[in-house]
């Protein structure tokens, strides 16, 4: 690999990083009023009580020191103290993270094999029944708002039927061993997942259509055809290992976008993840989480951009040579 | 070359077609496996291990009693900890961890007699010390919910090892000790102010009928009975508080019986479980009221419309309003038209304003008052001042308080029909309380937002609006020497009917200041089931999410 290519590329991720926290800050201490008197509206603080609570969520510093300690203590690791749950940041978005890279995670492995999937079917037989149904089927839940398809899915499995669980990430209080604690999960991860797969699979089937297709008329796909080899090869092998770039890129893309973007679904089915944590925190004015929530997105987003560019000369021989 | 490959590709179709036919059956058997019956904790086992199950949408915030200020941390903290005196199921004060107390006669010395069998939950006795460092530390660092009951807090002092006397510097109307929960001096004894303040108390340790368990944050918070525990043992093994992020989600859940209970139901959600088999929706009085503010704010630097100072004006306001149609058509029917500060709910503390006296629903009157006042009408239907200044202000709403919303549209054709404009915007909640607390330079001119009461004592509601929570929570930022002076004097009345002559007159002067126009008081609306526990009492305030614990510790399994 070139290393100028890459000392260029991490440069530019270092400095896009540090714009991103900066905005940040910026971001959500120009907004005017203070977070203890919302706390003091509701706990009937006086004055002194307010102080103290100014001083030790440290906003008694000017707004250039606020912002050098902030960036002073994320160097050390340290993303400050949440107002709300008067916790450390990383500790509260600690778990939060897990759950959403759980529930997200699953659904993306699911999402984009199925999404190929149904794209390599839809092309193989382009302009066929099947093709138009998979098109218009995928095309028409990736226009329903996740939490549309969602409320749906509740109503159908959770209240019709009572099969599935529809709120949480487990059942409260259930005393059961770690393997009944997994299937616990896993009952409760079936239908926020499958609500981010039914929305989000049109996005690969579409992407990996019209790439195969377009590979599908290429020649050395006609002389592959003319050699005799069987239709699965050539679409599988031939044809699909092709069209793979856009899909690897569209891949990165998502990964990086969708931790946010699942606040809706995680909303919907009270799943205690990252969107949760920033819907209650945005409630809240917890800036800290907040802070800590969007310095994570941009970290997802960026690497995501970095390893997808760093891909691309891996994979790609005119990249590469260029 | 070309043989070879086909084959081995052969192969392999075949082998990923085995590899999906198998990973298909087996997700199937997966799925066959987890579809089973949906179980909840509480819902099989048998009575005397049963878990009361509450649903909720307001998460918990802090678990500390010194820090905590959400109603739900409220609810938990009041079950782990006790306080020496309680709310009974009528709301009246009843003995709690003191079993007993007695008066000076000068009503500045409470002398409580502690349960001698009361423990904390890690077995080490509840002693008056314990008391004596709960007292010396909330009102010394003005600590947490209850910290405002102690400004005339002079001093405690340990009698014997279960007898503490407190002394005010003041009588005291409102006895404190119904709010401050008592907590283990060996526990927090050696912590500084900060330390108490950011201790997120990870395993509270109290002295109440229930002990901590498990808080899953974002999901769930449980207790479990405290079988040492000094009073009647409660019947529910367990309570847990299931958080919801979804109204809708919750509703279905009392529907299909997998919550017990629910603190707080939507009007238009809480319709939709009037029909539902096994399910009670229950709708209650509640300490709480929604009110037009007006910003009467005399400061310099205020940006508020000078012309709101006029009383006549925020009094034609008011009287523009019909308040039996905000109720009809903001609430759908599911409250009481408003008047004074402390809703009915409160009982003989609330003024009753006779109907004729009230600034309500009398357009004509509205139009005439301001005539007199010098009010013309202008050549757009606006009136205007001696100056030709229009009678033009702005209005914010929270825009996700639909009922609020509504209101501020129907105030705006009421203020309209009387030739007074309004311009109504609508600003998320954090937005608009940070515009309207800007004490320094407040540039609004009316909102519409409401208050909880966190107490059935009158005390806080009519605390709100003296001139001294300027910068506190007085959100209109009136000032009147006369309404502090009678607040002042309530609050050192310890005979109940001299009490209750100064609360009235309070609420009296404040109506007729019109600073506040209290629209309505909400109906506390409230769903449980009934197939699963018996015996929730219903009561002003709510079956729970109340300032009482007793249905908690009475409620049976069914």
């Amino acid at each position: 690999m070139n290393a100028r290519y890459f000392v260029r590329k991490l440069s530019t991720l270092v400095v896009t990083l540090y714009l991103t926290v900066s905005f940040n800050f910026l971001l959500f201490h120009v907004l005017p009023g203070s977070p203890v008197q919302l706390l003091a509206r509701s706990g009937h603080y006086d004055a002194a009580a307010k102080a103290s609570l100014t001083k030790l969520f440290g906003l008694n510093h000017g707004l250039l020191t606020q912002y050098f300690i902030y960036l002073k203590n994320m160097v050390q690791g340290d993303l400050g103290f949440s107002y709300t749950y008067r916790k450390p940041v990383t500790t509260v978005l600690g778990a939060a993270v897990g759950n959403t890279v759980l529930l997200v995670g699953t659904a993306t492995v699911i999402t984009v094999f199925i999404g190929i999937w149904l794209g390599v079917k839809a092309a193989s037989r382009a302009n066929s029944l099947t093709d138009t149904t998979i098109t218009v089927t995928s095309l028409t839940l990736w226009s329903m708002p996740d939490f549309f398809t969602g409320m749906i899915l509740i109503f159908v499995t959770g209240v019709w039927t009572h099969v599935l669980p529809i709120s949480g990430i487990e059942t409260p209080g259930l005393t059961v061993g770690w393997l009944g604690h997994l299937l616990d999960v896993a009952k409760h991860l079936i239908l926020p997942a499958l609500t981010l797969m039914l929305v989000n699979a049109a996005e690969f089937s579409l992407i990996t259509r019209n790439s195969m297709v377009d590979v599908m008329v290429d020649d050395y796909m006609v002389t592959a055809r003319a050699k005799g080899v069987a239709k699965k090869v050539i679409v599988w092998h031939h044809a699909l290992r092709n069209a793979l770039l856009p899909i690897v890129t569209a891949t990165a893309l998502y990964v990086g976008m969708v931790l946010g973007g699942a606040i809706q679904v995680e909303t919907v089915f009270s799943w205690p993840g990252m969107g949760l944590l920033i819907y209650n925190s945005v409630e809240q004015r917890d800036y800290p989480v907040l802070e800590g929530c969007f310095l994570l997105f941009a970290i997802a987003v960026i690497a995501t951009n970095f390893i997808s560019d760093i891909l691309y000369q891996v994979l790609d021989a005119r990249v590469r040579n260029n | 070359m070309s043989k070879k490959v086909e084959a081995l590709q052969a192969q392999g179709i075949s082998r990923r077609q085995f590899l999906t036919i198998g990973a298909v059956s087996a997700g199937a058997v997966g799925i066959a496996a987890l579809s089973g019956p949906v179980h909840s904790a509480g819902a099989t086992t048998s009575s005397a291990q049963r878990i009361l199950r509450v649903g909720w949408t307001t998460p918990p915030d802090l678990l500390n009693p010194f820090t905590f200020t959400s109603s739900a941390s409220f609810e938990i903290v009041s079950l782990m900890y006790d306080t020496l005196l309680e709310y009974d199921v009528n709301l009246k004060p009843s003995a709690g961890l003191a079993q007993s107390h007695t008066v000076s006669a000068d009503g500045k010395t409470f002398t409580y007699k502690l349960r001698p069998n009361a423990t904390w939950h890690d077995g080490k006795p509840v002693t008056a010390a314990d008391v004596k460092f709960t007292f010396d530390t909330t009102a010394k660092n003005n600590l947490g919910q209850a910290a405002w009951s102690l400004g005339e807090y002079l001093s405690s002092r340990v009698v014997d090892t279960h007898t503490v006397a407190i002394t005010y510097k003041k009588p005291q109307a409102f006895d404190p000790a119904l709010a401050v929960f008592i907590v283990p001096q060996h526990i927090w004894g050696s912590m500084s102010s900060s330390q108490i303040q950011s201790n997120t108390n990870p395993k509270p340790v109290g002295s109440g009928p229930y002990q901590f368990k498990k808080w899953a944050t974002g999901q769930y918070v449980q207790v479990v009975r405290n079988a040492k525990w000094w009073g009647a043992a409660p019947h529910a093994a367990g309570i847990i508080w299931n958080e919801f992020a979804n109204a809708d989600v919750m509703t279905q859940s009392l529907a299909s019986g997998s919550v017990d209970i629910l603190t707080e139901v939507p009007a238009v959600l809480w319709n939709g479980l009037k029909s539902k088999p096994g399910v009670k929706a229950a709708e209650m009085e509640s300490f709480s009221f929604h009110h037009i503010g007006f910003n009467v704010s005399k400061a310099k630097t205020s940006k508020g419309n000078p012309l709101l100072l006029d009383k006549t004006v925020r009094q034609a306001l008011s009287y523009s309003l019909n308040r039996a149609q905000l109720v009809a058509l903001a609430l759908a029917g599911h409250g009481l038209p408003g008047s004074v500060q402390l809703p009915p709910s409160f009982g003989d503390w609330h003024e009753n304003i006779p109907k004729n006296q009230q600034f309500d629903n009398n357009p004509a009157k509205a139009k005439k008052m301001l005539a007199k006042a010098g009010y013309r009408v202008g050549s757009n239907g606006i009136r205007v001042d001696k100056h030709g200044k229009p009678l033009h202000f702005r209005l914010i709403v929270i825009q996700t308080t639909d009922e609020d919303v509504l209101a501020g549209q129907i105030f705006v054709k009421a203020a309209k029909a009387v030739g007074i404009s309004l311009t109504l915007e609508t600003l998320d909640s954090t937005t608009l309380g940070n515009i309207v607390y800007n004490s320094a330079a407040p540039d609004w001119d009316i909102f519409i937002w409401g208050w909880d009461a966190n107490n059935p004592d009158p005390d806080y509601l009519l605390s709100i609006d003296l001139a001294s929570q300027i910068g506190g929570n007085n959100d209109v930022f009136y000032s009147n020497a006369a309404y502090d002076a009678l607040y002042a004097q309530q609050a050192v009345a310890t005979n109940r009917a001299e009490r209750i002559n100064l609360v009235h007159q309070a609420q009296k002067m404040f109506y007729e200041d019109a600073a506040y126009c209290i629209m309505w008081y909400q109906s506390k609306l409230q769903a449980y089931r009934t197939d699963t526990w018996q015996g929730w009492k219903e009561m002003r305030g709510g079956v729970v999410y109340n300032f009482t614990r007793s249905n908690y510790l009475t409620v049976k399994p069914k």
